[in-house]
């Protein structure tokens, strides 16, 4: 019983954790969906919305919360001029140039902050209150940030059915050319698609923090890229709300598997997590590259 | 004949940078230490060009391999040293162990991997690394994340003076040679129906398959191939020189990076890129260290990019289309 209690307990904070995940990925989905262009720098942006975090936090003394729309915008200036500057040069090219031309972009990232703020591990400590909800005991601050990720995830499908730039975006995604012939500023679509998914993706490194306040340093991204990856494959790769649900499951799959590891002797538990999400990796591109959520 | 021999005439300008770098080595005193860094480099590029210049897909878990390679050779000095075997016999069996661990992760990754395409490849193999890194630590496969420590039993079955001859003279002569050995294969390749296959599916792959080349037996070949180099050269660089592995060592995409930059800035799929591409990162890296410690890949990432985008054929591509002499054109390949 004590077995099943931790299950769930585990379950409940998989599906917390998943949310997050899932708007960690949304960006990725997005750039894929509408540029065609697989970021493979992904983990480096989420890594810089940690720093925004943490500097907004220890320097300033501002609450984690005001640092989304903050990271947000940072994001989306590093997204423009990535785009104006690099990715807008590569899109007829073949595809290894933008895998890595991204991979580039990540690994400068990750230059730039370790410039400013050096490679130790820091942290911060934003400690408001716990909730007791009987399997678990939920921290305050992650039920804050999975109230986050659904919120911006919903303003981000309102945005998309209701506004124009948000048809806009969706007439790319089905057919670029399509688009460009019905009137659709085709380059402009690309260039703010890029710039809100890389938003997108520096805001969810805020959200992030607040899991693993402690683990903050400037190679930190290297895991999430992975993460992201099997998330974004799962949800179909092109699809911003499939990668929302991928997450979820995602979350699911990696806090159960912890707890059944935990149950095996001689093994590294959180190490062999870390291989499963790999081989549901492979397991996905192989049978359904497509996307297992994705209706087809 | 005649004609045979020509056609590899353009090893003579690899196979003299080589020499040239090996009598640097040797007779400038002081220089070893910088020759066996960028023939380590010249090696990692000869090798990975086989594939991602060859077949132009993008392996972000090429360092994988070298990992294993390094496995390898720790395994077999580290498990045979009990057994009262000559000291070179388990050297060489380490390296034939090192062979057999890349293949046949390339088999298994290839196997996988190969039949997706452009960016679903480069994500699936972006994971290898990692992947097999947790493996190793999840499983405790292997000493798992304690690694294995083999510098005593290196000395035992060497004696101390050869182990140390081994680990600063001659391993950096076997990688020398695998160096040669991977460019006369990239060359033989080149010259044969494989190269042909593999420059056509690089070009457009459902045009090649049209045609009715099978594309992905030349794809697993060209992988395999380059993986075992890899081994080999973790085998020699990695493991003979220090004599101990830990899995967040040897599985760093640091070194996939390396491989990267040093093949787009020598040229991808050229015969010589690969030699320029490794003197010359080896070098800038080097003198960057003293200038810069610590931040050679802030000065690296944006050079990459500004590869990609302003000359992405690298420095033996532009040189080779500047080239007149028709003698020069022909072993400048």
């Amino acid at each position: 019983m004590a077995f099943l209690e931790q299950l769930s307990g585990n379950l409940v904070q998989g599906l917390i954790l998943g949310t997050v995940y899932g708007m960690a990925t949304m960006g990725l989905s997005l750039i894929f969906g509408v540029l065609k262009v697989v970021n493979v720098g992904h983990g480096a942006f989420i890594m810089v919305g940690a720093f925004v975090t943490l500097f907004m936090f220890n320097t300033l003394g501002l609450n984690p919360f005001f640092a989304i729309p903050v990271a947000f915008l940072i994001g989306m200036v590093i997204g423009l001029f990535f785009y104006y500057t690099v990715i807008k040069r590569l899109l007829r090219a073949p595809e290894l140039a933008t895998l890595l031309a991204t991979f580039s972009m990540g690994v400068l990232l990750q230059e730039v902050i370790k410039l400013i703020f050096g490679s130790e591990y820091r942290g911060y400590n934003w400690d408001i209150a716990t909730i007791d909800i009987g399997v678990t005991v939920l921290p305050l601050t992650k039920l804050l940030a999975c109230f986050g990720s659904v919120a911006i995830a919903l303003i981000l499908f309102i945005w998309f059915k209701k506004t124009r730039s948000g048809s806009a975006m969706r007439s790319v995604v089905e057919d670029s050319e399509g688009a460009r012939v019905c009137g659709v500023n085709v380059d402009k679509t690309y260039a703010y698609s890029f710039a809100l998914g890389i938003g997108l993706t520096v805001a969810s490194g805020v959200l992030l923090t607040m899991f693993i306040p402690v683990g903050i340093n400037p190679y930190m991204g290297g895991g999430y890229t992975l993460k992201a990856f099997v998330i974004a494959v799962l949800g179909g790769l092109a699809s911003p709300y499939g990668a929302f649900f991928g997450g979820l499951v995602f979350g699911l799959i990696e806090n159960g598997s912890y707890t059944i590891f935990a149950l095996l002797p001689g093994v590294e538990p959180f190490a062999l997590t870390r291989f499963l999400s790999f081989v549901i990796l492979l397991i996905i591109l192989l049978i359904r590259p497509t996307g297992i959520l994705r209706a087809k | 004949m005649r004609h045979q021999i020509q056609k590899y005439y353009p090893l003579i300008p690899v196979l003299a940078a080589y020499l040239v770098l090996f009598l640097i080595g040797q007779n400038v005193s002081g220089t070893w230490q910088l020759v066996a860094t960028l023939l380590f480099y010249c090696c990692l590029g000869q090798a990975f060009n086989i594939f991602l210049g060859m077949t132009g897909y993008v392996d972000f878990g090429y360092v994988a391999f070298v990992g294993v390679g390094t496995y390898g050779m720790a395994l077999s000095i580290s498990r045979l040293a009990q057994y009262d075997l000559p000291g070179p016999m388990i050297i060489i069996l380490g390296f034939l162990l090192a062979i057999l661990l890349s293949t046949l992760l390339s088999v298994a990754v290839g196997a996988v991997a190969l039949r997706l395409r452009g960016a679903y490849f480069a994500i699936a193999t972006i994971g290898v690394n990692e992947g097999f890194r947790y493996l190793i630590e999840g499983a405790r496969i292997w000493n798992g994340s304690e690694g294995i420590i083999f510098f005593s039993q290196l000395n035992e079955i060497l004696g101390s003076e050869a182990a140390s001859s081994l680990s600063n003279y001659w391993a950096d002569i076997i990688t020398l040679f695998i160096a040669a050995l991977a460019a006369f294969i990239t060359l033989f390749y080149m010259r044969s129906k494989i190269g042909f296959a593999l420059t056509a599916l690089r070009e457009d792959e459902d045009a090649a398959k049209v045609m009715g080349i099978n594309v992905t037996k030349f794809k697993i070949l060209a992988f395999i191939t380059s993986a075992s180099f890899a081994g080999l050269l973790g085998a020699s660089s990695w493991a003979l020189k220090t004599p101990y592995v830990f899995p967040p060592e040897v599985f760093e995409i640091h070194y996939t990076i390396e491989a990267i930059i040093i093949v787009l800035l020598g040229g991808a799929g050229t015969l010589l890129g690969p030699v320029f591409g490794g003197l010359i990162y080896g070098l800038s890296k080097y003198f960057l260290s003293i200038i810069v410690p610590g931040f050679q890949l802030l000065i690296f990432a944006p050079v990459i990019i500004i590869i990609i985008v302003a000359f992405p054929e690298g420095v033996v591509g532009v040189w080779k289309s500047k080239i007149k002499n028709e003698h020069l054109k022909k072993i400048i390949i």
